[in-house]
């Protein structure tokens, strides 16, 4: 399909949707797996994997085999936001003469493997991979292999015979959430080391006690460790992968059993278990409240952002936010394109550039070729045919569409038709020009006025709060409507970045929490909020949730 | 029909190999580091890029075979019976007979194995596979060949090559004397009357076709008109030849190197009481296991379980006594 990262982080959201729907039609299946490989499998199905849903046996089509397939849904869900059903076949899963059988099953179009039989889908692969080798084909193979899965010693005779044969064009993902059906993986059968404590969170601290990767190059294997939650590490790990010649690759996906859904997150109960209906609205609501962290890197030291970007990448922000000033459209100036193409290298974090330039359809070529992901236009220096071409030809680029409008701007007329398609509005709460303004407080008032148009003109993408955003106003921006939250001084400005970021996310998740309370009490008074709040029982959730909804007096 | 030439099946099915692998360009052939044995390694010599050897793996043999098979191909995957039904049922069931690529039943994959039944001799009890035909025949999608001779197996060898589906062929261990001419045609499901006769009936399969054979020869002296079949096809089985059997000759003893339990007695017994029931005679190892024997021993160790001709004779005239 060749999405951008926004285009895919939309479908694994409505991906991860279809799952909930599913599971809770069934009345049972594994959202918890689901969750942990969504990111995987959209940046598969939606950037990288060849493929066409309406020729489902086409012959030059590379190949995905989930071996760990009790993550059916997540699977199913994918491939019905690929094109390959319609969304509401996912209600019949697991129901009798259903093609969306309890595991992955060859009686579904697209599907190449009947899975269930855990530790076999990788011997399976192999089989595929030199099948292709014979007859000369380039197609590759992904397959997706699970933690738990990899106790079954079938996964290791595989892992020699992958490197016997040199299966270059083989990808495993592992997709390393930590929880099998019983328990933690490391307490039934550690692929690292022994789980001293309770507390998963152990594991995560200490690099130096991960021992999977180490077992995989022993193998013969080539090794690629990444976060599997982040879009920009897969795609990126994806890419080497493809490059690597001689050895077949596999990418270590450290992920989160649950991911997105705070209550099933790191959660062992929700390996193979059904969300219930009165709860899913507040599924879905988490889920279309997903946010992001973008550091604004101007705001730290103009003579070396390289050093900014490193500290962003250290410190786990979501963008890099750039601000593009060209001395015109404002006073002020700060680096162009040539400084991006320099910058590009130094992390795979996606670049959120936010172009405050005059003409800014002269120069869109050259801010996509030197590496961004997003590109934001202002609308106050646009019209209807010069946004249009640069709409279009950021979209057929691969590259996310923003728009940005100056406090004292309204989204212009002539932008309504593009609403549907954008993947980014920037709502400025200062006067663009310079770092470290205060928030103008108007700007809650203007959100007010535009999320009804923007519900009206069907926008899918992210509101980006952009200006003044502290830790006193994030909250409120986040009530707002805004999903991405641009930090100047708040975070770049801050000694310790990742100390900033953590404090971000932290109270932006109260925020959320806060809004997920209120639809329970809106939807089913204190017993549903009671309810609710019971589903939190990794952590110290329960008792910050409880709070909130005392604080609300919903119980 | 030249009795005495003793040939070997393994050779027979090397040799069928490679003419399919001539034939048919889709042919691959995997092995579990017993190509030497089973002679599949002679494939590879011919078509080097098409022959695999995965190590000492069943499970992954197998999943690799159906993987291939997905991808178009027709494996062939092969070792000794105890390693295959044996140890990887799990990933024949699901990995071979359950997919049904675009609405076909199984995939294409061919499991032929050698060392089935009692007749693998000195390797003794842990090495006999006696209830492989009683797994195979379980799972659905599958067909299950037991040839009686080399001919059989080089055109069996042939008719899977062409013919789609997974299939089970088992070999025995040592060299078989010739029961069928060279015109012998084998079809899946078509059971091959060997020697007519209308007093009584013996049903064999594999090495127990030949004692069959022996033993309609000792009824004959002594008056008594034995009919043969070699039922070859164990899965599907020939319902028609045995319902005619049944019909003319009232009864039927059928013989196998195999647990007497699920295998070629179950499956003739579970045919013809549906179609024409008689009574029938099952002889085979007797829920029990096996022991080492040497080469020249393999005969007394079949005979201690019944497995001879006189014993087919003998069962035969006492089946006949009793319905007369």
């Amino acid at each position: 399909m060749g999405l951008n990262y926004y285009q895919i982080k939309k479908n694994v959201q409505s991906a991860r949707k279809l799952v909930i729907r599913a599971t809770n039609a069934a009345g049972s299946g594994h959202p918890g797996g689901s969750f942990s490989m969504a990111e995987i499998l959209g940046c598969l199905f939606y950037k990288h994997m060849r493929y066409d849903p309406k020729n489902p046996n086409w012959e030059e089509r590379d190949r995905l085999v989930l071996s760990k397939g009790h993550a059916a849904p997540g699977l199913y869900s994918s491939m019905a936001v690929a094109g390959y059903f319609p969304d509401h076949e996912l209600d019949t899963l697991r129901k009798l003469g259903s093609r969306l059988q309890g595991h992955p099953d060859l009686k579904c179009p697209g599907v190449e493997f009947c899975g269930g039989s855990l530790g076999t889908g990788l011997s399976y692969s192999i089989g595929i991979a030199l099948a292709g080798k014979i007859d000369c084909k380039d197609h590759r193979i992904y397959t997706i292999i699970g933690d738990g899965e990899s106790d079954e010693g079938q996964i290791w005779e595989a892992a020699m015979t992958a490197a016997k044969y040199k299966t270059d064009n083989l990808t495993v993902f592992l997709d390393r959430n930590f929880i099998q059906q019983d328990s933690y993986t490391e307490k039934i059968m550690p692929l690292d080391e022994n789980l001293l404590g309770d507390d998963l969170a152990e594991m995560w601290k200490d690099a130096s006690r991960w021992k999977t990767g180490d077992k995989w190059r022993a193998f013969g294997w080539n090794v690629i460790e990444i976060d599997g939650h982040r879009i920009e590490q897969i795609d990126a790990a994806i890419k080497k992968a493809k490059s690597t010649k001689n050895i077949p690759t596999i990418i270590i996906s450290r992920t989160i059993k649950g991911k997105a859904v705070e209550h099933m997150e790191d959660n062992p109960q929700w390996h193979g278990k059904a969300p219930s209906s009165d709860v899913m609205p507040m599924i879905y609501a988490e889920l279309e409240s997903q946010f992001m962290i973008a550091p604004s890197i101007i705001a730290g030291d103009m003579t070396n952002l390289e050093n900014e970007v490193k500290r962003c990448a250290t410190g786990r922000a979501d963008y890099i936010h750039l601000d593009v000033m060209d001395g015109k459209f404002v006073p002020n100036k700060t680096f162009d394109y040539i400084k991006i193409k320099e910058l590009r290298p130094l992390t795979v974090i996606p670049f959120d550039t936010h172009l405050m330039i005059d003409e800014p359809v002269k120069y869109i070529r050259e801010y996509a070729d030197a590496g961004s992901d997003i590109i934001t236009v202002h609308a106050e220096v646009c019209e209807e045919s010069s946004f249009g071409e640069i709409h279009d030809w950021l979209k057929q680029n691969q590259v996310g569409v923003g728009l940005a409008i100056n406090p004292d701007t309204e989204i212009p007329k002539w932008a309504y038709k593009f609403i549907p398609s954008l993947d980014q509005l920037i709502v400025m709460s200062v006067v663009p020009g310079k770092s470290g303004q205060k928030y103008i407080e108007s700007t809650h008032e203007k959100m007010r006025r535009i999320i009804p148009i923007l519900t009206e003109q069907k926008f899918a993408g992210c509101i980006e709060a952009d200006g003044g955003v502290t830790l006193e106003n994030v909250s409120a921006c986040f009530a707002d409507g805004a999903r991405a939250f641009v930090g100047g001084s708040a975070i770049i400005g801050k000694q310790d970045v990742r100390d900033a970021i953590r404090e971000f996310r932290g109270i932006i998740l109260q925020e959320r929490r806060k809004l997920l309370l209120e639809k329970a009490n809106n939807l089913g008074g204190a017993e549903l909020v009671k309810k609710w709040i019971e589903l939190h029982v990794i952590g110290q959730k329960q008792e910050q949730i409880k709070k909130i909804a005392e604080e609300a007096r919903y119980i | 029909m030249s009795e005495n030439i003793m040939t070997d099946m393994r050779s027979a099915y090397s040799k069928a190999l490679i003419d399919a692998g001539k034939e048919f360009p889709d042919v691959v052939v995997l092995g579990a580091d017993t190509t030497d044995s089973l002679k599949t390694s002679g494939f590879g010599k011919a078509f080097p890029d098409r022959f695999f050897n995965v190590g000492i793996a069943e499970g992954n043999l197998v999943s690799i075979s159906a993987g291939m098979a997905a991808s178009g191909k027709t494996s062939f995957a092969s070792t000794y019976a105890i390693f295959l039904p044996g140890r990887a049922v799990d990933q024949i069931r699901n990995g071979i007979a359950y997919p049904t690529p675009q609405g076909r039943r199984g995939l294409n994959v061919k499991l032929v194995v050698s060392h089935g039944g009692l007749s693998v001799g000195p390797d003794g009890g842990s090495h006999q596979q006696i209830e492989d035909i009683a797994i195979m025949r379980v799972i659905p999608n599958f067909r299950v060949f037991i040839p009686a001779d080399t001919l059989a197996v080089s055109k069996l060898t042939h008719l899977m090559a062409k013919e789609y589906g997974p299939f089970y062929m088992r070999m025995a261990r040592p060299k078989t004397a010739l029961v069928h001419s060279e015109s012998q045609e084998f079809q899946s499901g078509k059971g091959i009357l060997v020697r007519d006769g209308s007093d009584c009936t013996i049903a064999a399969c594999g090495i127990t076709v030949k004692m069959a054979l022996e033993a309609a020869e000792q009824l004959h002296q002594e008056g008594i008109s034995c009919r043969v079949l070699d039922m070859f096809s164990v899965k599907p089985i020939d319902g028609i030849i045995l319902e005619k059997a049944a019909r003319e000759t009232g009864h039927i003893i059928t013989c196998e190197e195999h647990n007497i339990l699920g295998g070629l007695g179950s499956a003739i017994s579970e045919s013809v009481s549906e179609s024409y029931p008689v009574p029938i005679k099952r002889i085979g190892v007797q829920d029990a296991f096996g022991e080492s024997a040497r080469d020249d021993e393999i005969p007394h160790l079949l005979e201690k379980h019944g497995i001879t001709s006189f014993n087919m004779a003998k069962q035969a005239k006492k089946l006949r006594n009793h319905t007369q």
